[in-house]
């Protein structure tokens, strides 16, 4: 018997085709990303397990401030302007987002974040005071309000207490902070085969305390033209490319991407190292004992880079009032007690700083410099609105010159016309965002 | 034969007509996803580079016409020309060194070698295995104290170079970690090709009295000639395209020495915000790839035999 196989007509498949390209379409739409008006979302970078426990408590307490749901959207540092960008681009922003302080002018002068100050001025019951000096200053651009700061600190210098013990060397004073000099002799007595004075990152983002430091800047004030030229500058240019090829005190860099100050620091052979104290969550970890103090005083002070990060909301958030309030409850002190507590950093409101308590014992130290009680200050890191590009150009060119491949005039001559460029390109922008304004 | 009895061509019976134009519309149907997607995602995006370029656009605010001043742009600046001579630096070494591993390879398991499926697996594992996870640990291999490459030299008394933070070694680090990478791909359709050629033409050959070498050049390598011609196409366009390994290993440093096309068009883009610049750069980058392709079918005629 001949067994008769199965047909499929042409009707039929096409049939079945049109079936499937809408079953398909029914199933595309079922798993797009569905605004429900009623959610309240907010973004933020989280790139480890620690980081997003702090922000699912952070979600917690706002769904149960607001009485709404909420859906914090956390995706790892590396990717999240990316991201972010794209959200924006593309309509599918969060109601509120983190921005790193750095960014602030560069979303800022593209018209991507609104300005805050008519909802601060209207809201009698939010206390901007309440926020360190630096933060707002951070979270500002061409004297508007784009963010709400929800940590700000100096960077400081931790210290090996182990091995400055092991080594009978005196450890820093808590308050006062010693002259590059005295840093520079202090780091050399520690070095010996496998064992290492300082460390720090060869890039912009760690020389620009040096800069500061001694007086100098990438840019002028008015940001129209670059000052790295300038003698104060220069000045610290050599000095920190000093400790890495003169004299030497710092590990060698095996590569560029991956050199990390924190892991040579935690490694337990390096005396100190320059960082923030959002590190103080890693340093814990440790198997020494360490501490830290203010950053060394050059020239003009010891004026270490201030850093901050805000939540800001994009031009393009329809929902105003609830994302104010939403923003409110990101950056009131409870919330942030929650951040500061877990030992993320110190938080941006002064009500909230004694949750970021020790170890180490001398943590008050950051507090301390925020409020001006100590000599040792910090200063407000300084960007413009195309500042990915000075950042990218100066990543570039910069750690040739720790790796003694390029002298620093020939660094000097080879990025002042192209920072000048970017710096007129700065300019323009304001000018830009300014007209469209109508101001 | 006047057209007065000349016999009037049959007409077409309709329903043989319609069932013809049924194939026609069938064989369009079955082509319209195809087309659909390579309308989406390849004519769609190459047409809005091109008129990207001509706009100066941050994302976010509204674009305005700079009509050809980003391709005049291109002409002064230090960084883009830095990144085509990288991207071609790094095309022109990687992509003979890898055909001639791969080449070497496929020899050698063509001689009717045991095990050869597992031979080929294994030596297809770095093509396959993703190049992020490479890089990683090429990275390692290369730490000029402790990593595995400079220990191997130091046994041959050579003190190996801080490679990936080495201005003259960091393009060979990655040259060299691209070709271990990507010779898999290529020694399995040269291995293929190889297996395609007729035995009888070696015996005859060996009957004639031909070397090993002569075999080789005047067969192996003419009959072998449309898989390398296959292999050397795809290579050139895969390596002008280089992105992974320069980001994770070197991030296109020191200074611009290891700064491919790709990963600039990318910074100018996604990092810069400059969208018409970098869609200037990616469509020089598309005619230098177009470029070198046409060149290459042009040769073809000369170089490569499709007879048996």
């Amino acid at each position: 018997m001949e067994l008769s196989r199965p047909q499929l007509s042409r009707r039929t498949l096409m049939r079945s085709g049109a079936l499937g390209v809408g079953l398909a379409a029914l199933a595309g739409a079922g798993c797009a990303p569905r605004a429900d008006p009623d959610t309240l979302s907010w973004s933020m970078w989280s790139s480890t397990a620690a980081e997003t426990e702090v922000w699912d408590d952070f979600n917690a307490y706002v769904e149960e401030s607001l009485g709404r749901e909420a859906i914090a959207h956390l995706t790892p540092s590396s990717g999240y302007a990316t991201k972010m960008d794209l959200q924006l681009v593309s309509g599918t922003q969060s109601m509120v987002h983190g921005v790193n302080g750095w960014l602030v002018p560069t979303y800022a002068g593209r018209g991507a974040l609104r300005p805050l100050n008519d909802l601060i001025e209207d809201d009698p019951e939010f206390d901007h005071d309440d926020f360190f000096e630096p933060i707002r200053r951070i979270s500002s651009f061409d004297d508007r309000t784009y963010g709400i700061g929800f940590d700000v600190a100096p960077m400081v210098l931790y210290y090996n207490k182990t091995l400055f013990e092991a080594e009978g060397i005196a450890t820093p004073h808590p308050e006062i902070a010693m002259s590059w000099e005295e840093f520079r002799e202090l780091a050399a007595a520690f070095v010996k085969p496998n064992q290492y004075g300082f460390c720090c990152g060869p890039s912009i983002d760690d020389g620009i305390s040096w800069l500061y430091s001694a007086g100098g800047n990438v840019m002028n004030t008015e940001q129209t033209e670059s000052t790295l030229h300038a003698p104060e500058a220069r000045h610290a240019i050599d000095f920190m490319v000093g400790l890495f090829t003169q004299d030497p005190v710092t590990p060698p860099i095996d590569n560029l991407v991956s050199t990390s100050s924190l892991a040579n620091f935690l490694d337990g052979n390096v005396a100190m190292m320059q960082n923030g104290p959002w590190q103080v969550l890693n340093v814990r970890k440790a198997d020494f004992e360490w501490d830290i103090a203010p950053f060394p005083a050059g020239p003009a002070g010891s004026l270490p880079r201030l850093s901050g990060s805000c939540f800001g909301i994009p031009t393009a958030t329809k929902d105003v009032p609830m994302a104010w309030e939403l923003m409110k409850v990101l950056t009131s002190k409870q919330a942030l007690d929650i951040y500061a507590r877990a030992g993320r950093n110190n938080p941006a409101r002064q009500s909230a700083s004694t949750a970021f308590a020790p170890p180490p014992a001398n943590l008050g130290l950051v507090q301390k410099i925020l409020a001006g009680e100590v000599e040792a200050s910090g200063h407000q890191y300084d960007v413009t609105t195309n500042w990915n590009e000075v950042r990218n150009l100066l990543a570039q060119e910069f750690p040739q010159v720790f790796l003694g491949q390029r002298s620093v005039d020939e660094f000097l001559d080879s990025v002042r016309p192209r920072l000048d460029v970017l710096m007129a390109q700065n300019t323009d922008n304001i000018r830009q965002l300014r007209m469209s304004e109508g101001r | 034969m006047s057209a007065a009895t000349a016999p009037a061509p049959a007409p077409a019976p309709a329903r043989a007509r319609g069932s013809k134009e049924k194939v026609w519309l069938v064989a369009w149907l079955f082509l319209l996803p195809s087309f659909l997607g390579f309308a989406i995602f390849t004519v769609g995006p190459v047409i809005a580079a091109a008129v990207i370029s001509l706009l100066d656009w941050n994302l976010f605010s509204p674009p305005t016409f700079v009509w050809f001043e980003n391709f005049g742009r291109l002409t002064g600046d230090p960084t883009f020309w830095a990144s085509l001579r990288n991207t071609a630096i790094f095309t022109f070494t990687s992509v003979p060194l890898s055909i001639l591993v791969s080449l070497l390879l496929a020899l050698l398991l063509n001689r009717g070698v045991r095990w050869i499926t597992g031979f080929r697996s294994l030596l297809l594992l770095p093509y396959a295995t993703i190049t992020v996870a490479v890089s990683f640990v090429w990275m390692w291999l290369y730490i000029p104290t402790d990593g595995l490459v400079n220990r191997v030299l130091g046994l041959v008394g050579i003190d190996g170079p801080a490679w990936l933070v080495s201005d003259v070694w960091a393009m060979p680090a990655l040259v060299f970690m691209s070709v271990w990478k990507s010779f898999g791909f290529a020694m399995v359709i040269l291995l293929a090709g190889m297996q395609g050629i007729p035995e009888t033409l070696y015996e005859a050959a060996r009957v004639d009295g031909a070397s090993a070498w002569q075999r080789f050049r005047s067969i192996t390598l003419p009959m072998l000639s449309p898989a390398m011609f296959f292999v050397v196409v795809t290579s050139i366009i895969g390596s002008f395209q280089v992105f992974d390994q320069a980001l994770i290993m070197t991030n296109g440093g020191p200074g611009t020495s290891t700064t491919t096309l790709v990963m600039y068009i990318y910074r100018t883009g996604f990092e810069n915000y400059n969208q018409g610049y970098a869609a200037a750069q990616s469509l020089v980058l598309f005619a230098f790839i177009a470029l070198i392709t046409a060149a290459q079918f042009l040769t073809q005629r000369r170089l490569v035999h499709y007879d048996q």
